[in-house]
C-alpha cells in the first residue's frame, strides 16, 4: 500500500513541485492550503508522513505542529521554512520536529529525507553498497571496484559513500557540503568539484563504464547507467 | 594651543574686554587726579596770598612795607617750606621775594615775573630749569592809598608729579597682572562651563551600530547644554530606526526571495533531469540552475548577516581550541588550494583557548582560506598563523597573491565590495565573504585588520581575546 503524505503548504506552486515529485516516487500525497485545513486533514486520517509549512495563512506551523504531537506522538513531521534561525529550529525540535529544511532546497534533498523519515530504521541495513562493479564496505571502509581495491582519503571515502547511499540520486552541492562537510563550508562550493574530480581520476578513469554522473546546476550522482 | 578652539576665543574676549576696560578707568582716573590735586594746590595758594593781603596789605600806609615783608617771612617761613612768595608794587618795586629754599629745590631767580592779567586772582604754571614745573597763584591788591600790589604765592608741583608717576606706575603692574588673573580664571571657568560638552563627546564616541538603543546622557540644567543632548538623543533615535529598518529590509527581503526561488529551483530541476529534452535545452537549464544557485547563496549569506547583526552568534557559545580549529580547516581545505598549485602552510601555537561559536570562528578562517587562495597565482604560499600575543589570540591568514590596490583597501569588508569589478562573475561569489568575516569577528569582540601591497600580497589578521576560563581538568 502506498505511503500517504500530508503536506501542508500555502504557496500553490511549491505544493504543486513538492506534490508532483512524490508522487512520482509513488507516494500518495493530499495538499492543504492553509493551517486550519491542514489540521483538520492531520486530524481526520493517520497520515504516514507530515510536510508542514511554518508560515500559514490561519493556523500557524508551529501551532499545527503542536496539536499533532498533542494527539499523535508517532507521525513523523518534517518542517519546511524559509527561516534557517539557530533559535528557530531549536524550538521546532522542542516542539517534536523530526527534520528541518530551509528554503529554497533541492527537491532531491526534501526526498532523501523524506524516505529516511519514512524508512523506520536505516534502508540499506547491508553494510556493503553496491552500484554497478563497485563495492563500498561501511564497516572496513574499503572501496573495491571490479574486484580492485581503491585506496581513498577519509573525505573522498565519506563523499563516495554518501553518493552510494542513494544511487541514481542527484545531490546537490549544498546537500554533500553539509552531509561530508559542514555549515562551515557553505557557499564554498568549489571544494566538492575538487574532490569529485579526485575522486573520478581513481574510480572512473580506469574504467570504460564512468559511474559518477554530473547533473548541470543539480549536482551529482552515481549511477550504473553512467554518464552518457 | 589651538587659537580657533571656542575656550581661547572665550578667554581671548574676556581679557581684550577687560583689559580696555582697565585702560579706560586708568587713563580717566589719571587725569582726574591730576586736575583735582594741581586745583586743590591752587586753591590753597590763593587762599595763603588773600592771608597776606587781608591781614597785612591792608594795612600797609600804616605799618609800612619793610614790615610786611618780614611779617610775611616769619608766617610762612617759605625757606624752610619750600615756597615761593613775591610782592611786587605796580610800579616794579619788589617789597619782598623769598630766598632759596633750604632744599634747594628750585631757585626763585628763575620765577619770572607773571604776564599781567586783568582778573584779581589768577595763576601760570611755570617750567624752571631741571624739569621741574611750578604752580604760581597771583592776586592783585589795591591798597586805601590806591597803589596796586601784587602778591605771587608758588610752590612747586613735583609732589603731585610724585604721586601721579607712583599711582601710574602701579597701575601699569597691576594692570597687566590683573588681566592675566581673569583670563586664567576665565579659562578655568570656561572649561568648566565646556565640561558637559566633553561629556556628551565621550558618550557620543561610544556609540556605534550596536549599542544605538543606548542614549547620551542629559544634564538636567535647562539650557543649551540639555538641548543639545536631547537633540543629540533625538538623532540617535533616528539613527536606530533607520538602521533597525534596512537590517529589518535585509531580514524580509531575503525571506520573501526564499519562496519564489524554491519554486525557481523546483520546476526547473525536474526539466533538467528530463531526458527526453533535447540535450543543449538541458545545459541551458543547468545554466540557469546555476545562477537559480548564486542566488540562493547571496540570500543565505545577507541572511547570515541579518542574523549576526542581530546578535544570534550569542546562541552557541563555547570554550574551544583555536589552534585546532585552524590546523583542521587547512586540512580541509588543502585539497581546494592544491588544485590550483598552492600550498597552505599552517603554523599554530599549542593552545590557543579562546570562547565562541565555533562553527562560525571556522567560517572565518574558511572565508579567509577562500579568499587568499582565490586571489594567489599558480605556486603560490598561503600561511594560516595562530598564536598568542599580548593576551590576544591572533588568527593571520598572508598570502603572496595579486594584493588589494590602497584605494580599495578601507572597503574590502564592505557588503558586495569588489576591488576589481572586472572579477564579479569568475567565482560565483557576490562579495559577501569578508563582510561576514567583519560580522562574525564584531559578534565575539574581535578585529580584523588587513595590510595588503599590489603585486606582494595580504595580511588579514584577527584579534581575538583570549578565554579567561581556567582549562577544564
Amino acid at each position: 500500500m502506498a505511503m500517504r503524505i500530508l503536506l501542508v503548504e500555502d504557496e500553490r506552486k511549491v505544493a504543486d513541485i513538492i506534490a508532483r515529485g512524490l508522487k512520482a516516487e509513488r507516494f500518495a500525497v493530499d495538499v492543504a492550503q492553509d493551517g486550519q485545513g491542514g489540521w483538520e486533514m492531520a486530524d481526520a486520517y493517520n497520515y504516514d508522513l507530515v510536510i508542514l509549512d511554518l508560515m500559514l495563512p490561519g493556523l500557524s506551523g508551529t501551532e499545527i505542529l503542536q496539536r499533532i504531537r498533542r494527539k499523535n506522538q508517532e507521525v513523523p513531521i518534517l518542517i519546511l521554512t524559509a527561516r534557517n534561525g539557530m533559535a528557530d529550529k531549536i524550538k521546532n525540535f522542542e516542539a517534536g520536529a523530526d527534520d528541518y529544511l530551509t528554503k529554497p532546497f533541492a527537491f532531491a534533498e526534501l526526498l532523501v529525507r523524506v524516505k529516511a523519515l519514512l524508512r523506520r530504521g536505516p534502508v540499506n541495513r547491508s553494510s556493503v553498497l553496491r552500484v554497478g562493479d563497485l563495492e563500498v564496505d561501511r564497516l572496513s571502509q574499503q572501496v573495491r571496484r571490479a574486484g580492485r581495491r581503491i585506496e581513498l582519503t577519509a573525505k573522498e571515502y565519506a563523499l563516495l559513500e554518501y553518493l552510494a547511499t542513494h544511487p541514481d540520486r542527484v545531490f546537490s552541492r549544498t546537500m554533500i557540503i553539509e552531509h561530508v562537510w559542514d555549515q562551515s563550508f557553505e557557499g564554498l562550493t568549489n571544494i566538492v568539484d575538487v574532490y569529485v574530480r579526485h575522486l573520478r581520476e581513481k574510480l572512473d578513469d580506469p574504467h570504460p563504464v564512468k559511474l559518477i554522473r554530473t547533473v548541470r546546476g543539480v549536482g551529482y550522482c552515481l549511477t550504473e547507467g553512467g554518464q552518457p | 594651543m589651538n587659537t580657533r578652539s571656542i575656550r581661547f576665543r572665550l578667554v581671548m574676549w574676556y581679557a581684550g574686554l577687560l583689559a580696555g576696560v582697565f585702560f579706560l578707568l586708568v587713563v580717566l582716573l589719571y587725569f582726574n587726579l591730576r586736575h583735582f590735586l594741581e586745583n586743590d594746590q591752587r586753591a590753597s595758594e590763593a587762599r595763603r596770598a588773600r592771608q597776606i593781603t587781608q591781614a597785612l596789605l591792608v594795612h600797609v600806609k600804616q605799618t609800612g612795607e619793610a614790615y610786611v615783608a618780614s611779617q610775611v617771612k616769619d608766617w610762612f617761613e617759605p625757606e624752610i617750606n619750600g615756597r615761593f612768595i613775591r610782592i611786587t608794587r605796580a610800579d616794579g618795586g619788589v617789597i619782598y621775594e623769598s630766598g632759596p629754599p633750604k632744599d634747594g629745590s628750585f631757585n626763585p631767580q628763575e620765577v619770572p615775573a607773571l604776564t599781567p592779567s586783568a582778573q584779581a586772582e589768577f595763576s601760570r604754571k611755570l617750567a624752571l630749569s631741571g624739569g621741574k614745573t611750578m604752580l604760581v597763584s597771583a592776586l592783585n591788591f589795591q591798597s586805601s592809598d590806591h597803589i596796586g600790589y601784587r602778591v605771587e604765592f608758588g610752590e612747586l608741583l613735583d609732589p603731585v608729579e610724585a604721586m601721579l608717576n607712583h599711582l601710574f606706575l602701579q597701575l601699569a603692574w597691576g594692570l597687566p597682572i590683573a588681566v592675566l588673573a581673569v583670563a586664567v580664571g576665565g579659562y578655568l571657568l570656561v572649561q568648566r562651563a565646556l565640561q558637559p560638552v566633553a561629556q556628551i563627546t565621550c558618550s557620543a564616541e561610544q556609540i556605534s551600530q550596536h549599542n544605538l538603543s543606548e542614549r547620551l546622557p542629559v544634564t538636567r540644567t535647562g539650557d543649551e547644554l540639555e538641548r543639545l543632548s536631547h537633540s543629540l538623543n533625538r538623532m540617535i533615535g533616528r539613527l536606530d530606526d533607520a538602521f533597525q529598518n534596512s537590517k529589518r529590509f535585509v531580514a524580509d527581503a531575503s525571506h520573501e526571495l526564499r519562496t519564489p526561488l524554491t519554486i525557481l529551483r523546483g520546476e526547473l530541476e525536474d526539466l533538467a533531469e528530463n531526458q527526453r529534452l533535447d540535450p543543449d535545452l538541458r545545459s541551458r537549464l543547468g545554466s540557469l540552475l546555476e545562477e537559480v544557485e548564486r542566488l540562493g547563496k547571496i540570500v543565505e549569506q545577507l541572511f547570515a548577516l541579518s542574523h549576526l547583526d542581530a546578535g544570534e552568534a550569542q546562541t552557541e557559545w563555547a570554550r574551544f581550541d583555536l589552534a585546532t580549529l585552524a590546523k583542521t580547516t587547512a586540512e580541509q581545505m588543502s585539497l581546494l588550494a592544491e588544485d590550483k598549485g598552492l600550498h597552505i602552510v599552517c603554523h599554530a601555537d599549542r593552545k590557543v583557548p579562546v570562547e565562541g561559536d565555533r562553527s562560525r570562528l571556522k567560517q572565518v578562517v574558511v572565508n579567509l582560506l577562500d579568499n587568499a587562495i582565490k586571489y594567489t597565482p599558480v605556486h603560490g604560499t598561503v600561511q594560516l598563523n595562530v598564536r598568542t600575543i599580548n593576551g590576544h589570540a591572533l588568527l593571520e591568514v598572508a598570502d603572496d597573491g595579486i594584493g588589494i590596490p590602497p584605494d580599495a583597501l578601507p572597503h574590502v569588508f564592505e557588503r558586495f565590495y569588489r576591488a576589481d569589478p572586472s572579477r564579479s562573475g569568475d567565482s560565483g561569489s557576490a562579495g559577501l565573504g569578508l563582510a561576514i568575516v567583519k560580522s562574525i569577528c564584531t559578534a565575539h569582540g574581535a578585529e580584523v585588520e588587513v595590510q595588503s601591497t599590489v603585486g606582494g600580497g595580504s595580511r588579514f589578521q584577527v584579534r581575538l581575546p583570549l578565554s579567561r576560563q581556567p582549562d577544564s581538568p
